[in-house]
């Protein structure tokens, strides 16, 4: 009997030993890969906190991480603070009606594995990405490149069915008009998964465990000179302190606000590391605009009469949201984007925090009562959406949701996860929902495009009376030619928004880096999604 | 006997089947399109009907809901549990790892778990009543009283921080456990040690025990005898912690960021990742599943008197 | 009662009895215990220190701290009690009717239990909350629907013990109906039972409900909950570690007690601690159905 239950005890003890005893001998090699970036005398290395799996690669879909992506794919333009410059194309030609560009390549160019570059293989990648055009709506020229054609090993024309201007800048994005190597296809399709993720870019994917780290080492070929750190790991950590206490015990040693949302890192937390000696603290000029957006389409909500909007813009402290919630590190925003974002320095009427100027608003356009407003029966409730998992949303939502009371706006606070935010902006079953533009090189064509879309904005916009007249407007911008004529319809277009407050406008957000004090070169792109990894190095 | 056992095993075959069917209609539950789920899951930007048609499609979506079970059903037996929506991975390559990195962790613990209940639970037993007895009891009220997520922030800046003895995450060296495992240890180590203690006090009462002490057995036979009796119930207690402790790491995982089943579960929750999380949950409901039955046929083997309570 | 009074006799389980009943009522009454409203904002008093008026100084939004754990009572404990008695009813319920009339009705009862009971249920839950989205009122519903199998599997059991007894046989004997005999006979006699499991299963619920908040998925904003609250102070764990103190401290306080208050009653109610465990000794689904459930936030 005893001899029963001694038995499996034993089992069970010696196979749990066994099972730990496997995992730290399989893993020390992988340990020591991850983790000696920060020890490591020779210094050419970096390990990042991610707090999500960098996922699929494949850069023709939208499930991987950008900042990785970033790193390992490039595209044929690049779009800087001067405008769009080349990258794997040297050169283009736009002919005169705007429908075709002439592209010549970068000679000498090859993927990670070996394949050359040339025109062969933009053509194999820019057919692969047409032929799943349906997931790539939101960027328009995938609706309008009717044919890529190769015109010899180093020039490629794309023909457009008409004219548009944003063209090269969605040629410049992180995806999908990017290049993997023709090796890696799948009958010559990417939609259905890759053989590999062999791209042109500084780094190379080498190892990638999931949900525990991915390892990109320099591209010693890189057509650009070989990159000066050699190795960058991307270490999935959740965000907040764990990401926090890796840092300060050196098993990660960078940190940024990436794609996934990493504004949980406590500010004051990261100013005393800074403080310390070890780490700076490196922040980019504002990228975009935290904003709220209100449904004027919903007939039934207070959020459809313009001068609740209003009233809401004028009773939100953003200042103190600046100061307070995000301790500094972002300013208030008066408009939906800031004047450095193009086109869109244009004289707005700016709204401050005054309390008595939205009371009296209410009181002019009936909103009456004590307590909650009333107006026709109808009392001043709204719900209010934020993202469940972005602790300073919170945190704006119950401050702002105070204040709102102080006025007689009851507001319903929603945390939600963010797929079921994006659903609720497609559906429309939403008051007043938290986001964000998205970002410089999006801003502004591409979100005010989305102002049209119906999984974007179309439900925040087409309750205004000027709807019409806004839809004409950005159908125009888009396909003019004429500088002058885009100053001017963005400047309209901007002013309808602006009066008809839809886009109650937070915070300017920008992208936060915590690095090694010793570690130079560093610098931002356009775009809050990526990080130019290639210009970094370690002073001796 | 091997009736019993036979007709055990037989019972546990349609509650499978059930569970299957419950668990995959999980998915349905939700008020959102299956089809759209997928989409934003895999980032897609903008969504259109034309899109949505062409994924429902693809995801077989049309066909009747019965059919579609019983396909994935038969491919699950298979261990192929589908693609995940987001990766695009087979989802058994995704489990796979995080499954037996999450057993690991689970079986270090179970097994210090074990040692010291046991230890404490018969040390209480024997000391019943006295101070050492209370004490320890009055501790690991304090100790199972506290959030795990509260504790495991408390040893980390202690000994991870302050003394920086022990890695704050993953599950690199050796080290990485004695943080998770020490943390799921306190919490449940509290809970079992009382059974084993009760356990213990209820075979003291016994009547061989009184007997045997009439007849002048030594004491030191006495308690052998004790013990043994009150392990047998330790065992299944034992057996069924395994799949319950499996399933509850999940705080445990999401702070230490072990790679194992907690964290990908979450990850799937969060971003609706529904093959994976029908995988997970089938897997546990079926490890349950089959530890009940095997506990059970392992004590109608040592205990017949159970046989007709089937 | 004399039970009851033995009970009291302990000076551990009366200090228990007085934490829990003075939470509960502080709960119920917030709006006129508390000091101050637990939603109103001061940005210029953002973490200040504890003050005449703010007794345990203020949070990250400058809101009082002791109104918000007094307000976070009511989700934190009552809201939990509430879904504890709805599962236990339902428990109740199908255990009796499982328990009493056996055969048939019993094996198919017990059968759902099986199914209801396979899942892990913090899983479950968590699955629940993905499904039909964030928020306090689904994670309880999540613990009814997760909880109700176990009790029912307890009850059950305990039930089936009392009706063999003697006088539930001489009852039947003498034409009593079978709810009546269920009203009289039974529910008395198990009813410790089901205050000791049940009293054990709402420690875990409470401290489950704050490991969810933990994760970001329990009550709404700008409601307080000490998960919440927890977790609010989490973020700022390194700056201002001392905000920890007040949730963590009353929150292991108040399940402490219940700790303790479980233990006592079992002791009370089963002087021997040897009664029922007799019993149950013999019923091994019994041992491992008390502890299924005993999952650790």
């Amino acid at each position: 009997m005893v001899k029963k239950q001694v038995v499996p005890f034993l089992v069970l003890v010696v196979a749990a030993l066994w099972l730990a005893g496997c995992s730290s001998s399989a893993n020390s090699e992988k340990e020591s890969s991850a983790n000696s970036a920060a020890s490591s005398s020779a210094r050419d290395e970096l390990v990042y906190a991610t707090a999500k799996d960098i996922n699929d690669m494949n850069p023709h879909l939208y499930a991987g991480s950008m900042p990785a992506q970033g790193i390992v794919y490039e595209s044929l333009v690049e779009n800087t603070a001067e405008g769009i410059k080349p990258l794997l194309a040297e050169s283009w030609d736009i002919s005169e009606d705007g429908k075709i560009y002439t592209f010549r390549l970068r000679p000498n160019v090859t993927f990670h594995d070996g394949e050359p570059f040339n025109a062969e293989a933009v053509k194999l990648n820019f057919d692969a990405v047409q032929s799943n055009a349906s997931k790539h709506a939101w960027i328009k020229l995938s609706s309008m490149l009717t044919e890529t054609k190769v015109i010899d090993e180093y020039t490629v024309q794309l023909e457009l069915s008409e004219p548009y201007y944003p063209a090269l800048l969605e040629l410049s994005m992180t995806r999908p008009y990017v290049f993997l190597s023709p090796k890696d296809f799948i009958d010559g399709e990417t939609k259905d998964g890759v053989n590999g993720y062999n791209g042109t870019g500084p780094y190379k994917l080498t190892d990638h465990k999931t949900d525990q780290f991915a390892v990109f080492e320099a591209n010693e070929s890189y057509w650009n000179g070989a990159p000066k750190l050699k190795k960058i790991t991307a270490k999935v950590l959740p965000a907040g302190e764990t990401t926090f206490l890796a840092l300060q015990k050196g098993e990660v040693d960078f940190v940024f606000t990436d794609d996934r949302g990493a504004d949980s890192i406590d500010v004051e937390a990261m100013n005393k590391l800074a403080e310390s000696g070890d780490f700076q603290i490196v922040r980019s000029e504002p990228m975009n605009t935290k904003m709220i957006v209100a449904n004027s389409s919903k007939k039934d909500s207070p959020a459809a009469d313009a001068a609740v909007r209003q009233a809401i813009w004028h009773s939100i402290d953003r200042e103190t949201i600046g100061e307070a919630i995000f301790n500094g590190t972002e300013s208030a925003a008066d408009t939906l984007f800031s004047s450095n974002v193009n086109y869109a320095n244009v004289e707005l009427q700016k709204r401050d925090y005054d309390l008595e100027l939205a009371e009296k608003l209410l009181e002019e356009n009936g909103w009456v009562g004590e307590g909650i407003r009333e107006k026709d029966g109808r009392k001043l409730t709204m719900n209010l959406y934020y993202d469940v998992n972005s602790s300073s949303q919170k945190a704006q939502a119950e401050m702002i949701q105070n204040a709102a009371k102080n006025i007689g706006i009851q507001l319903e606070l929603f945390g939600e996860e963010s797929t079921s935010i994006a659903n609720r902006r497609t559906t429309g079953d939403y008051d007043l929902l938290f986001n964000q533009t998205w970002g410089l090189a999006y801003d502004p064509q591409s979100t005010i495009a989305s102002f049209t879309s119906d999984s974007a904005y179309r439900h925040t916009t087409s309750g205004i009376p000027e709807a019409e007249e806004l839809y004409r407007k950005i159908g125009e911008v888009m396909v003019s030619s004429d500088e002058e004529t885009r100053k001017a319809l963005y400047q309209d277009i901007l002013t309808i928004v602006h009066d008809e407050a839809v886009f109650i406008p937070l915070t300017n957000g920008s992208v936060t880096i915590v690095a090694p004090k010793d570690l130079q070169g560093i610098s931002f792109k356009q775009t809050q999604f990526e990080l130019p990894f290639e210009q970094m190095s370690f002073s001796r | 006997m091997g009736r019993y056992i036979f007709k055990r095993g037989l019972i546990s075959v349609p509650l499978l089947l059930v569970v299957s069917f419950l668990t995959f209609i999980l998915n349905s539950l939700s008020p959102m399109d299956p089809a759209e789920v997928v989409l934003h899951a895999q980032g897609v930007p903008r969504i259109t009907d034309e899109l949505l048609e062409e994924t429902r499609l693809a995801l077989g979506l049309d066909r009747p809901l019965l059919v579609r079970y019983w396909n994935w059903f038969l491919s699950c037996l298979r261990l192929d549990f589908g693609d995940s929506y987001v990766t695009g991975k087979p989802v058994w390559s995704l489990l796979g790892p995080a499954f037996l990195n999450t057993l690991k962790l689970t079986m270090v613990s179970v097994v210090a778990i074990i040692i010291l209940s046991i230890a404490l639970g018969v040390l209480c037993a024997l000391r019943e009543g006295k101070l050492l007895d209370k004490s320890i009891r009055g501790i690991s009220f304090v100790l199972t009283a506290m959030p795990s997520y509260l504790l495991a922030s408390l040893l980390v800046l202690y000994f991870s921080v302050k003394l920086d003895l022990l890695p704050t995450n993953g599950m690199d060296t050796i080290g990485s456990y004695i943080l998770p495992v020490t943390v799921i240890t306190i919490s449940y180590a509290g809970i079992y040690f009382r059974i084993v203690r009760s356990s213990m006090l209820s075979s003291l009462n016994e009547d061989y025990v009184l007997y045997g002490r009439a007849c002048g057995l030594p004491e030191r036979k006495i308690t052998r005898r004790i013990l043994r009796n009150s392990l047998q119930v330790a065992v299944s207690v034992f057996c069924m912690a395994i799949p319950i402790i499996l399933g509850s790491t999940v705080v445990v995982e999401n702070i230490f960021a072990w790679p194992g089943l907690g964290t990908l579960s979450v990850n799937s929750i969060l971003s609706r990742d529904f093959p994976i999380i029908q995988a997970y949950v089938l897997i546990l409901a079926a490890s349950f599943v089959i530890v009940n039955t095997f506990s059970d046929m392992v004590n109608a083997w040592v205990n017949p008197k159970l046989r007709e309570d089937g | 009662m004399r039970r009851f009074h033995y009970f009291l006799k302990d000076k551990l389980a009366a200090l228990s009895l007085a934490i829990i009943s003075i939470t509960v009522i502080a709960g119920i009454f917030a709006p006129w215990i508390a000091p101050n409203d637990p939603e109103e904002v001061h940005m210029e008093l953002r973490f200040a220190s504890a003050s005449w008026e703010y007794l345990l100084g203020n949070d990250h939004l400058g809101r009082c701290i002791l109104s918000r754990l007094i307000y976070g009572i009511r989700p934190s404990v009552l809201w939990v009690l509430v879904a504890l008695v709805a599962s236990v009813g339902i428990g109740a319920v199908i255990g009796f009717i499982a328990g009493y009339f056996k055969g048939r009705i019993d094996a198919f009862l017990m059968r759902i239990c099986d199914v209801m009971l396979s899942f892990p249920g913090y899983v479950m839950t968590l699955a629940i909350i993905g499904i039909l989205g964030v928020g306090l009122e689904n994670i309880l519903l999540a613990f009814v629907l997760m909880k109700w199998a176990w009790f029912a599997r307890i009850i059950r059991t305990s039930v089936m013990a009392y009706a063999e007894s003697d006088y539930v046989k001489f009852s039947k004997v003498l034409g009593m109906g079978s709810l009546r005999i269920m009203r009289k006979h039974i529910l008395p006699v198990s009813l410790p039972d089901i205050a000791v499991t049940s009293s054990s299963a709402y420690s875990s619920m409470v401290l489950q409900l704050s490991g969810f908040s933990f994760l970001g998925l329990g009550i709404q904003a700008p409601h307080a909950e000490w998960g919440m609250m927890l977790n609010e102070a989490r973020e700022v764990m390194f700056s201002r570690p001392e905000m920890m103190l007040a949730p963590g401290i009353t929150t292991i306080l108040f399940v402490t007690a219940v700790n303790f208050f479980t233990d006592s009653l079992q002791v009370a109610l089963d002087p021997k601690l040897g009664i029922s465990g007799k019993k149950r000794q013999g019923r091994p689904d019994s041992v491992a159905g008390r502890i299924q459930r005993n999952e650790v936030a």
